[in-house]
């Protein structure tokens, strides 16, 4: 499994000219989403968000929005934080001088050290207890029977049940039966095929 | 990203963006127009030019969402465009997908488990599917028009009003997304977890399609979360005031 860990860029910029202008340049360098702002505090608005962050923004904004969008962004990842200025041969900041290819450049120097930092989070097996949970869920048992059977709480529960929809990308529990049969986790004839799914 | 605008040329707008055939076709316009301008095809067609422009952007360009130009238009021509949305899942996308996945399965020649738990999942998915399409059609739709009937004094608002005691289009706010789940959770069991002894290029067949409808979706939910309920909820409000 080599999955990498989320990683998403966060654009922050008044205006539309440059908040489109750098989706379409960057789009194509990640996998993760693009996420545009008119005001660094908006982030707010995502609370869903998880993974690695590459937060653009001008001087001013980076300076205001720093520790906010420290407070708000979930820590399963980190935050990398570049400026985007009007001129500068820097090479901390991209320029709104620069060429397209050299911001690309930038941005995925930054965006590879994640990888890096990361590489044992990209692990998308599921643990034991995750199969476990899994196994009960596709013979039909609810959050609570899963809980008491494992002694366990339903809120764990609820957590394991959201990891594995995380590290299969599949959330329904059709699906997850489906996915369960075909990594051999289950057996088909364990299953009442016509409920099943 | 461009922006379309009246005085574009049709032709040229469906040479950048093809995805948009299937929207002019629901918008009521059919290949052949020439070099004609949206604006003249609108006016011989008797179609709304400014609904036709508006739509025919929100669907080219996701971050174009222009709500307040969008809530001018009558509810009437929003479901309109609704139903003919519908009308092309149910009778050509969804056939079609039907086709492409019969097409994908059977070139594999042994039956196997994963081919009836894949036609089963599938079976699944259309069932959703339906479901969206029948409330909105039976129960949901019909609650918009007849409180923009009452609204045009065209019904009375005393029967509406027995109809409907609490009249809130909020007690209707549908699921899209037991819909959404099973398309996504569909597309990563083809692509991630099904054993590689699959027709490749029918398997890419069946997921083009299936990209296809799911933006196509996309758009459809985007319309009646942004333009239908916000639209709603406005008549509700005058409704109330007249209470």
């Amino acid at each position: 499994m080599n999955n990498s860990p989320n990683k998403s860029i966060v654009l922050i910029s008044q205006s539309d000219v440059i908040l489109t202008g750098l989706t379409e340049i960057l789009k194509g360098s990640i996998a993760g989403e693009i996420i545009q702002l008119h005001r660094g505090d908006e982030i707010i608005d995502f609370p869903e968000l998880t993974g690695n962050f590459l937060v653009i923004a001008n001087p001013e904004e980076l300076e205001k929005s720093t520790s906010l969008i420290r407070q708000i962004l979930p820590v399963t990842g980190s935050v990398q934080f570049l400026a985007l200025v009007f001129d500068s041969n820097a090479a901390t900041s991209i320029s709104l001088n620069d060429s397209s290819a050299l911001i690309c450049y930038k941005v995925n120097e930054i965006l590879n050290s994640f990888a890096s930092n990361q590489a044992k989070d990209a692990d998308t097996e599921l643990t034991r207890r995750e199969i476990e949970v899994l196994q009960l869920l596709t013979k039909g048992y609810s959050n609570k029977e899963i809980a008491d059977h494992l002694f366990v709480s339903t809120h764990t529960v609820i957590s394991h049940r959201k990891n594995i929809s995380e590290k299969t990308g599949i959330k329904s529990a059709s699906g997850l039966t489906m996915y369960a049969i075909l990594k051999k986790i289950i057996d088909v004839s364990d299953i009442n095929p016509e409920e099943l799914i | 990203m461009e922006l379309f605008n009246e005085n574009s040329k049709l032709a040229s707008v469906i040479l950048k963006d093809y995805s948009l055939l299937p929207v002019i076709n629901r918008l009521g316009i059919q290949l052949g127009f020439g070099d004609k301008t949206i604006r003249n095809i609108c006016g011989e067609n008797g179609i709304d030019l400014n609904f036709f422009v508006e739509t025919i952007n929100v669907f080219h360009y996701e971050a174009y969402f222009p709500e307040k130009r969008l809530l001018d238009f009558p509810v009437k021509i929003v479901i309109d465009y609704l139903v003919k949305t519908h009308q092309y899942y149910v009778n050509y996308l969804m056939p079609e997908n039907d086709r492409l996945i019969e097409l994908f399965l059977s070139a594999n020649p042994e039956e196997s488990t994963e081919n009836e738990l894949v036609r089963k999942f599938y079976a699944k998915f259309k069932e959703e599917f339906v479901i969206h399409i029948n409330f909105e059609e039976s129960v949901m739709f019909p609650y918009i028009l007849e409180l923009n009937r009452v609204i045009e004094n065209l019904d009375s608002s005393m029967q509406f009003r027995q109809k409907y005691p609490d009249y809130s289009i909020s007690g209707f706010e549908k699921e899209h997304s037991h819909l959404d789940d099973k398309m996504d959770d569909l597309k990563n069991i083809i692509i991630k977890y099904l054993p590689p002894n699959y027709d490749q290029n029918r398997g890419n067949a069946f997921l083009s399609n299936l990209f296809l409808f799911e933006k196509d979706l996309k758009n459809h939910s985007r319309i009646e979360d942004h333009i239908l309920i916000p639209k709603v909820k406005q008549l509700e409000m005058v409704l109330q005031s007249h209470e």
